[in-house]
């Protein structure tokens, strides 16, 4: 089964370079820990949401503006792609995460675009 | 340039058939496949899917060594996500365009994100 995990964090929370530090190491060391074991297969930190665009069409027109689509707390900042045998082991794999400890992980099963429905 | 194009629908709405891809045969499910072929050929499509309900999202928090679940969305937002696309695409203007022409973009929102990493 596969999971997109949203990585989600407060966007004004301050971390001291040393905090920085072991969150980077801890995330590889998850990163790598997850790949051995065939549970992540892709994934990716996203800039922050004054990078954001949101676009939608009504009536023939193309709305851009910019910013995130939601003024939420805590922002998407990163995702994982998880293949889990089942939720169980989707919220084990969440909960080693190092972000799990200062953000909250959200996880969602999906259906591959190209895959049986 | 990366982006990851998340896709924000309202789910209590009701959509006519033809604006609704999850009807078989329906005009926005077409457009939907045809949208996909394109972006895949033409390499801007890298991965993406469809996305259940937000009712079956879960969310994880750890604190003080206690892992916490809960169910639902970490939002609780009257738009939610219902799937996500990352895309490859020469900058922002090109994201946007290929949002734009996307069906949802009609009944939904598009959220698009570029990547830390280029």
């Amino acid at each position: 089964m596969r999971y997109l995990m949203l990585v989600c964090v407060a966007e004004d929370l301050q971390l001291s370079d040393a905090e920085s530090a072991e969150m980077d190491q801890a995330t590889m060391a998850w990163v790598a820990e997850m790949e051995g074991r065939g549970v992540r297969v892709t994934g990716d930190a996203l800039r922050s949401v004054s990078d954001a665009t949101t676009v939608r069409r009504r009536g023939g027109e193309v709305l851009i503006s910019d910013g995130p689509f939601a003024e939420t707390k805590e922002q998407i900042g990163g995702f994982d792609i998880l293949e889990c045998t089942d939720l169980d082991e989707a919220i084990e794999v969440a909960a080693k995460h190092p972000v799990a400890r200062i953000g909250t992980l959200e996880l969602r099963p999906f259906w591959l675009d190209d895959g049986d429905h | 340039m990366r982006f990851l194009m998340l896709h924000r629908i309202d789910e209590a709405a009701t959509f006519e058939r033809a604006d609704d891809p999850g009807v078989p045969g329906s005009v926005a499910e077409q457009a939907m496949e045809a949208w996909v072929s394109e972006m895949e050929g033409t390499g801007v499509k890298k991965y993406g899917g469809h996305l259940r309900p937000s009712g079956e999202a879960v969310t994880v928090r750890v604190r003080d060594g206690q892992v916490l679940v809960s169910d639902g969305p970490f939002a609780e937002t009257k738009e939610q996500i219902a799937g996500f696309d990352l895309l490859e695409c020469a900058g922002r203007d090109a994201a946007v365009e290929v949002a734009a022409r996307h069906p949802t973009a009609r009944i939904g929102t598009f959220e698009l994100r570029p990547l830390v990493r280029p």
